[in-house]
């Protein structure tokens, strides 16, 4: 097959590369440099606009003297696990069901899709106000229903303002982990399911032996994903506790930014913020793994 | 005779019972995604009614669920006492602007992955781990810069930090629409004395224009969820309406229902509009982070 060669300009892929990794460079490489050079120094606004290298005492500081931190650590987690177990499971229910619908499928799929599409801080105040003492919509249902009392405040306990805040989040990324695994599911092919029934295998010995070992990998990749961005929990604490009560719900993410934007401690924000980067880039790797193993098998 | 009259009569009680459990599955497998369908669209169901209520229905027991009277006086008072007229159109211009910006610069690039291979793998996954970035890192930095440069509290900083973090997604997605295209087209026009970037602008853009429009989308909706950025980066003339939905909820518990609820259904009204046009791509957008802020 002869195709023609068609010269080739050296310079020509670097100049159509080159614009935005130069705006990478200025907006996001530089600034992560900036703020390690930062996170080296004691720059605190509230102090005043000189600072000086103190080596990495912010960083042992964060990791062995700060309680805060450790606990916002420790917060993350707890929200982090139920909130993903939660997600797969409904997930994948709604996902199973979804593929037995032979009518509207594409309608109801992008109906249920849409909490996932919504800003976190949207759906942080759509179910504070459903939570809202008084007016909000759950306590006057259960009020109706005769359960729960107006005056129930879903904020005002730590293990209470959790579940809360995980049901907040299951909410709002359900859907996407729902996207994931029916994609996944439609990807297994309904030959393996007929000769298992003509082999008399039920239903469930199908689902435990077809379709969960053939999603493995599928789940393994949803739960990175939802794992990598729940380590960036904001705008749902923003606006549904702002850290409450007492500081019981602050994640990584909200502690460092009321480090730097509160007490305008921006060295040790800094350090705070090369910490998360660290475990973020932790579990990337992991993505990036369990991607390239998935990749193979499928070879 | 007897037999085979017997067998039949047990393969049609079977199939019967087979037909039933079919039927059973089928009215439960709707009733569940009855169930999911209002557990996931009844708080938007609410705050769209909550935003149509009178003042007194808050009040009222039992409580209003439907109003008898919407009224749009909630979306007036919040267009103009609480300056939401403006922010939204700051919402609107920010994204607008960011999601042209991210495309401009990205298609060269996707182009001079997907053709030449440009970078080869680094820069891929340079790409991806910068998706991974968490915005808290470069929150802090970039606030100090654009203090001493006098960007804060301006449209142009803004849509400088979202155009460049959304340049890995957007290169991404498009690399996968670029790779769809086919050669030969491209070939033929740079054959008859086109040069790359006339190609490119000519020839290839129109044809993956349903890619650029899934790219621009998922990027519109992308700015205009983003916060974290939004609320340190912005001053009282330039707040989108992320920062401003937030501003409610100091009245505690107490909050001025009316305005709060209409400032969230114009927030989340892009996303409707989203879902239903990017039905296809939603896995592959919501995967990269398309929506994430």
């Amino acid at each position: 097959m002869p195709t023609i060669a068609l010269k080739r300009k050296q310079w020509e892929p670097f100049a159509f590369a080159s614009p935005s990794l130069f705006l990478i460079a200025l907006v996001i490489v530089f600034p992560l440099v900036y703020a390690f050079y930062l996170s080296l120094r004691d720059f605190d606004l509230s102090v005043g606009p000189g600072h000086q290298f103190v080596g990495l005492r912010n960083y042992t500081e964060a990791l062995f003297g700060d309680r805060r931190f450790m606990e916002s650590v420790w917060n993350t987690i707890v929200i982090i696990i139920p909130s993903l177990a939660a997600e797969l499971l409904l997930g994948l229910g709604i996902a199973l069901l979804l593929n037995r619908v032979i009518k509207g499928r594409p309608i109801i799929t992008a109906l249920l899709a849409i909490p996932a599409m919504v800003s976190p801080v949207m759906a942080a105040m759509a179910w504070r106000m459903l939570f809202g003492v008084k007016y909000g919509a759950i306590n006057n249902l259960g009020r109706q229903v005769g359960i729960l009392d107006v005056y129930f405040d879903w904020f005002s306990t730590p293990l209470l303002s959790i579940v809360t805040i995980v049901l907040v989040e299951v909410w709002h990324n359900t859907p996407f982990m729902m996207l994931v695994l029916l994609a996944g599911l439609q990807s297994i092919p309904q030959e393996l399911y007929e000769s298992a029934r003509v082999d008399g295998a039920s239903p469930w010995q199908g689902f435990w032996s077809i379709t969960l070992p053939l999603l493995k990998f599928t789940m393994a990749v949803g739960i990175m994903i939802r794992m990598i961005d729940l380590t960036k929990l904001f705008g749902l604490i923003f606006v549904l506790t702002y850290g409450g009560p007492g500081g019981a719900t602050e994640t990584v993410a909200f502690t460092t930014y009321l480090v730097g934007f509160n007490d305008f401690r921006m060295s040790y924000a800094s350090a705070l913020s090369y910490l998360i980067v660290g475990g973020v880039l932790v579990l990337t790797l992991a993505f990036m793994w369990v991607q390239r193993y998935r990749e193979a098998r499928a070879a | 005779m007897a037999i085979a009259l017997e067998q039949t009569r047990a393969a049609s009680g079977r199939v019967k019972r087979y037909r039933m459990r079919r039927v059973a599955g089928h009215v439960l497998t709707y009733l569940g995604i009855a169930v999911a369908l209002v557990f996931f669209l009844g708080p938007f169901f609410w705050i769209v009614t909550t935003s149509l209520k009178a003042n007194n229905d808050y009040f009222a027991f039992p409580p209003v669920w439907i109003p008898d009277q919407p009224s749009l006086a909630h979306y007036v008072r919040l267009f103009t006492n609480a300056s939401g007229f403006r922010y939204f159109t700051n919402s609107l211009v920010i994204s607008t602007l960011s999601m042209a910006a991210a495309i401009i610069v990205s298609l060269p690039t996707a182009y001079a992955i997907a053709r030449w291979r440009f970078g080869g793998g680094v820069l891929s996954t340079l790409l991806l781990v910068l998706r991974m970035l968490p915005a808290i890192a470069l929150i802090i930095p970039l606030y100090i810069m654009y203090k001493a440069l006098g960007l804060t509290n301006s449209y142009l900083g803004l849509v400088l930090v979202y155009t460049v973090v959304y340049i890995p997604f957007a290169v991404w997605l498009l690399i996968g629409f670029l790779r769809e295209f086919p050669v030969e087209i491209e070939e033929a026009a740079l054959i008859d004395g086109c040069s790359r970037l006339r190609a490119l602008i000519t020839v290839v853009m129109p044809v993956i224009a349903p890619g650029l429009a899934v790219v621009a989308l998922f990027a519109f909706i992308a700015t205009w969820n983003e916060f974290l950025f939004a609320v340190v980066l912005t001053g009282i003339e330039t707040k989108t309406m992320m920062v401003l939905v937030t501003s409610f909820t100091s009245g505690g518990t107490d909050m001025f229902y009316g305005e709060a609820s209409a400032s969230v259904v114009l927030g989340v009204l892009p996303a409707f509009a989203v879902a239903f046009a990017l039905q296809r791509y939603l896995v592959k957008g919501l995967a990269l982070g398309g929506t994430k802020g």
